[in-house]
């Protein structure tokens, strides 16, 4: 609901007169009410990734921590199918379980949540609406919510701010109550509502919420009682799977009047009211749009224009989607002339999207019901709703509701054909095969070490090389990405065909309609990069073999990714690395998850500040130590593994240049290249290349390689008398400010303690070939 | 009663900021919208443009208020404004800062210009033009660009209290930093008195600048199937220049070893390189100069150098423009 001021005033000290719970009146965005419902209910577990634009409930929560406002724990997963499987996994513990997620995050865990849901174990999720891939879109639309239809979780919605505060406060209730016994989902715009601030009240004491929600309800099964052993999930079958269907059926059905009940209860305590379905002046309409979240808001303005010149526009949109108010929607309905049901999100074929069906569906079952019904899919991806195309939408019911009938019953509303003469047209020559050869740069395999003997040119001669990314990219002002990977690709001599998984590299250089790839390039979400670039180095050789691609020389296949994709596409990685493609997977490490706000990645080191890893009174950055992906990686015995940093050139092109060789004849090559990202790491721009600089000489980042097995340290600052203290590096960002400062020696101890072990090791592997 | 002095058709007075990423736009937004929420009880809204814009790409503030029972139901983005904001000057090359400005609207520039030039580079026919130095005063007080424009905001959007932005600011450096209090409210002082105003008379039934909502370049019948780019390396038509906060490398040829470390350094491509003959008559790259149409201005280079080739420098309006040496690609023959 949105807000009336006075009447909410009015209401704010009748409550309180009448001795109600207090609240307090903010101005917030629906990320921070999703929030502060959570740190007032004061939930035991968040198993959490990162994805835009519901990270920010994760990293309000965090800042919460640091203040000690709550007890939540907060796991980082290292996926969203990780992360569902945590809150499965603490929900069948018993306790209390939260989450929030987007799009692709919510397909991804999307075979979790019937097995969830199935098994009865509710918990609350808050789903913030975006578009799904592909292509990838970050901005909102409903294509998400609509996979969420069928996998038994209530859905309610929150169409402002306010609304995701209540109803998080309602929706766990729900999902304990005795007749639901479910998961649950509050659903509300990313963007629009995710991220726009709005007046909004909310309880002074967090005890008022907790009353309210009252408390864990017992008497439940859960892994966690070992007086009463149970099995949870059996495998069943079919005589017993449809019972036990029909029951989560009939769970899901009375959420609906459970929902009621306790939307009554709220009301008595909040002053707001929320009905199973919100009908704007629909008591005498004639022509009416239905559409779900903000977008009804706008179209509500709509409506009074067209009251005021006499025609009687209502609008309806459900606050609950599942169990779907079939009644309300009727009765609503029932004497409309025309109803456009207009819907950010299409089930493609089926001649209008999920819910136009739901409604038709629901009138057809009123006998001799005439109500005209049209259907536009509208807004996808993000785009705005204006109040002028709320008028066009009821322009459309008027005209359907006058003929009786509609002239198109579906279609898309929004789209434009483009002008003829405007096509995309080559802007550069292509660039491919001698283009990018140089002939001074050479790889010969020595019989008697086993290993490769390699010579580079100075970088100067190198300059004539053309550059495989094209200036235009939009990374920040000293985004250490493209230096590292430029030169990185200076050492490979030949066509490249590169996949980039998703993360800033990617994001920066493909805004459509542009692109900073000279040569092929591929993109796909950054759990699966590895894989997928597997398939395309299979089909070329293949397609080789049966002399269907003539080329006189092979490509050199490179996936890119950042550390946040080693995270969730660790697994397709290590497959990848087993089955020994011939091609490189080249990760640029920015130690977070920068391109979603500088989360934390298993790459941060300890203590390190990020947006999920604050630094306050209660906790001091991050909790725990930075993965060894270089060392991962080597143990999958893949022909050769390297790290490197541009701060040492020549290091970094004699290993691309081995990479290269290796990829093309022998199999999987990994390596990692450490980069600076000024705007999370809080560093100046023109510090980037010291910084990582300093990483190698503190042995945070040791410069080698392993070849065949057998490691070989390429730069030790030991021997060079450059070795320094972790704490030069620390002192180099403000994301690690902190440490320097008293109070947190015992951290600065165990980070030192760390890398100075995992260097004695590194340094022991170096010396004897069989470690 | 209102404070509000005028409103659009639908009871709203717009406020839109026009910046690039990592000038602190978006701040200075939510602190002007808590001022007139919080502070005035009126009703509000506030937001940024979203997308997967970088430090340094333009970004946007929308600030909406309205009388405190009105109630605001629009999420869309501000079309109209009767204020604009400008936070970084350059950006007016590459964005139409004051589309949709209202004909008795104000538009704010950081410029140290003067009003006529700055208004021939808006296209600014009629309305108020007003004009602050924000990033000399945030360079001689070292705080942020965005308290300075702030205070010039707050004389503009005169009925918010400037004084509840004092305390604001108070209250957000004092526990943590109490040596930056006096400073900042010197900053949003010295916006809020420094900020000078000329106006430019509205002809009798001025309707305000048009706004139209942008197209794709490519629609249903011209986007190739799949969302492909099938002319890959477009992105050199971009001009980047007004990421540049202020400052750019300068090249001095006659100290130049030539070494590549710069081009190494530098994440944007900007360096031109040229073949040509050493002393002693052999093949050998020189380096030209720097194609400032995709310098950020991140310096990496200036600290990369080893020989004091490529030093810091102030930009001045026309230097990169006189002094770019484009980069010699090979464009499509068709």
């Amino acid at each position: 609901m949105a807000i009336d001021y006075n009447k909410e005033k009015a209401q704010l000290d009748q409550l309180a007169s009448d001795g109600k719970p207090a609240q307090e009146l903010t101005f917030e965005s629906g990320n921070e009410m999703a929030a502060m419902a959570a740190a007032q209910i004061n939930y035991h577990i968040m198993g959490y990734f990162p994805i835009t634009p519901s990270t920010e409930v994760a990293q309000y929560l965090d800042q919460m921590k640091t203040r000690g406002e709550h007890d939540i724990v907060l796991i980082p997963a290292d996926g969203e199918h990780g992360s569902a499987g945590i809150c499965y996994g603490a929900a069948a513990g018993g306790g209390r379980v939260f989450n929030a997620t987007s799009a692709n995050g919510f397909l991804y865990m999307i075979e979790q949540l019937p097995v969830q849901s199935g098994t009865r174990m509710p918990m609350v999720m808050n789903l913030v609406t975006r578009a799904v891939s592909g292509p990838l879109d970050i901005r909102g639309d409903h294509s998400d919510l609509y996979y969420g239809l069928n996998i038994g979780w209530p859905i309610i919605c929150a169409r402002d701010p306010q609304a995701v505060y209540d109803m998080n406060v309602m929706a766990l209730r729900l999902a304990e109550h005795k007749d639901v016994r479910l998961p649950v989902i509050v659903a509300y715009d990313g963007f629009f509502t995710s991220h726009q601030k709005r007046r909004v009240n909310y309880f002074s004491d967090r005890k008022t919420v907790q009353d309210f929600v009252g408390e864990l309800p017992t008497g439940y099964v859960n892994a966690l009682d070992p007086q009463n052993p149970v099995s949870i999930g059996p495998h069943m079958n079919d005589p017993d799977l449809i019972n036990n269907h029909y029951q989560l059926s009939n769970a899901m059905y009375n959420a609906h009047d459970v929902f009621a009940e306790i939307s009554a209860e709220y009301e008595k305590i909040s002053g707001r009211k929320y009905e199973i379905l919100d009908s704007y002046r629909m008591e005498d309409a004639e022509v009416a749009v239905f559409l779900l979240n903000s977008a009804a808001e706008t179209a509500k303005d709509a409506a009074d224009k067209l009251r005021e010149k006499g025609i009687k526009a209502g609008v309806v949109s459900p606050n609950m989607i599942r169990p779907f108010p079939t009644k309300e929607i009727q009765e609503a309905l029932k004497n409309v002339k025309a109803v456009l049901v207009g819907e950010r999100a299409d089930s493609y074929g089926g001649h209008g999207a999920n819910l136009t069906h739901e409604v038709k569906a629901a009138l057809q079952e009123i006998k001799g019901n005439e109500t005209v019904v049209l259907s536009r899919v509208f807004g996808l991806g993000g785009r705005e709703f204006f109040i002028d195309d709320a008028d066009k939408f009821f322009d459309l019911a008027i005209e359907a509701a006058e003929l009786g009938y509609a002239k198109q019953p579906f279609d898309y509303y929004g789209q434009n054909p483009g002008e003829a003469d405007v096509t995309p047209k080559r802007v550069l020559e292509p660039l491919y095969g001698d283009a990018f050869k140089t002939g001074l740069i050479e790889v010969k395999p020595n019989e008697q070490t086993g290993k490769l003997d390699v010579k580079v040119p100075p970088l100067r001669q190198l300059t004539a090389k053309p550059k495989r990314i094209a200036p235009g990219h939009g990374a920040c002002p000293g985004c250490g990405i493209f230096p590292g990977l430029e030169l990185f690709f200076k050492g490979i001599e030949g066509d490249l065909v590169v996949l980039f998984q998703t993360g800033c590299g990617y994001v920066v250089s493909t805004g459509y309609p542009y692109s900073s790839h000279k040569q092929n390039f591929i993109h796909n979400l950054f759990q699966n990069g590895s894989a997928t670039l597997s398939g395309t180095v299979e089909m070329f050789h293949e397609m080789k073999r049966r002399g269907e691609i003539q080329v006189s020389d092979d490509f050199t296949f490179v996936m890119v990714t950042g550390d946040g994709g080693m995270d969730i596409g660790m697994g397709p990685a290590i497959g990848t690395a087993l089955r020994n493609h011939k091609m490189i997977i080249l990760e640029y490490d920015n130690e977070g998850y920068m391109n979603t706000g500088s989360q934390l990645s298993y790459s941060t080191p300890m203590g390190h500040m990020t947006s999920t890893s604050g630094v306050g009174k209660h906790q001091s950055g991050k909790r725990f130590h930075h993965k060894d992906t270089a060392q991962l990686m080597a143990a999958t015995n893949i022909p050769y593994v390297f790290t490197g940093v541009e701060a040492f050139p020549q290091d970094l092109l004699k290993k691309a240049a081995k990479a290269q060789w290796y990829a093309q004849n022998v199999g999987l090559v990994y390596g990692k290249i450490l980069i600076a990202c000024p705007l999370n790491w809080k560093s100046k721009d023109e510090l980037g290349g010291s910084i990582v600089e300093t990483a190698v000489n503190s042995c945070f980042f040791p410069l080698y390689e392993v070849e065949n097995g057998i490691t070989n340290i390429t730069y030790n600052p030991e021997a060079r008398n450059k070795k320094v203290d972790v704490v030069e590096w620390l002192k180099s960002m403000g994301k690690t400010s902190h440490l320097t400062k008293p109070g947190n020696e015992a951290i600065v101890q165990d980070f030192r303690d760390e890398v100075n072990r995992r260097w004695e090791r590194l340094k022991a592997k170096h010396e004897n070939e069989y470690l | 009663m209102s404070v509000l002095p005028i409103k659009n058709e639908h009871g709203f007075y717009e406020i839109r900021l026009e910046s690039i990423g990592g000038l602190g736009a978006n701040l200075a937004g939510k602190m002007l919208a808590e001022a007139g929420v919080l502070g005035l009880g009126l009703n509000g809204l506030n937001f940024s443009s979203y997308g997967s814009e970088k430090k340094g790409s333009p970004v946007k503030a929308f600030i909406r208020f309205g009388e405190p029972d009105l109630q605001i139901r629009d999420a869309s983005p501000v079309e109209r404004p009767h204020v604009v904001g400008v936070f970084h000057e350059a950006l007016y090359k590459t964005v139409d800062v004051v589309s949709g400005l209202n004909p008795d609207g104000v538009v704010l520039v950081n410029s140290t210009r003067d009003f006529d030039e700055v208004r021939q580079d808006l296209n600014l026919e009629y309305g108020t033009l007003a004009i602050v130095d924000a990033l000399g005063i945030a360079v001689e007080e070292k705080t942020k660009v965005n308290t300075a424009m702030l205070g010039a905001l707050f004389r503009i959007v005169d009925f918010l209290d400037p004084e509840a932005m004092r305390n604001v600011i108070r209250k957000t450096f004092e526990k943590k930093y109490p040596h930056l209090v006096e400073s900042n409210i010197r900053t949003f002082d010295r916006g809020y008195n420094e900020v000078q105003f000329k106006k430019y008379e509205v002809p009798e039934g001025a309707k305000g600048k048009d706004f139209e909502r942008p197209l794709p370049i490519y629609g249903y019948e011209t986007q190739p199937i799949g969302g492909t780019v099938i002319n890959p390396g477009n992105s050199i038509l971009k001009d980047l220049s007004g990421s540049r906060q202020g400052f750019l490398p300068e090249y001095h040829a006659d100290k130049c070893i030539h070494c590549a470390s710069c081009d190494t350094a530098c994440p944007d491509m900007c360096f031109v390189w040229e073949q040509g003959t050493d002393k002693k008559g052999r093949p050998q790259m020189f380096l030209s100069g720097i194609d400032y149409q995709y310098c950020k201005g991140c310096l990496k280079c200036v600290t990369a150098c080893p020989v004091e080739a490529l030093t810091t420098k102030r930009e001045e309006i026309g230097f990169a423009e006189e002094h770019r040496v484009p980069q010699k690609f090979i464009l499509a023959s068709k």
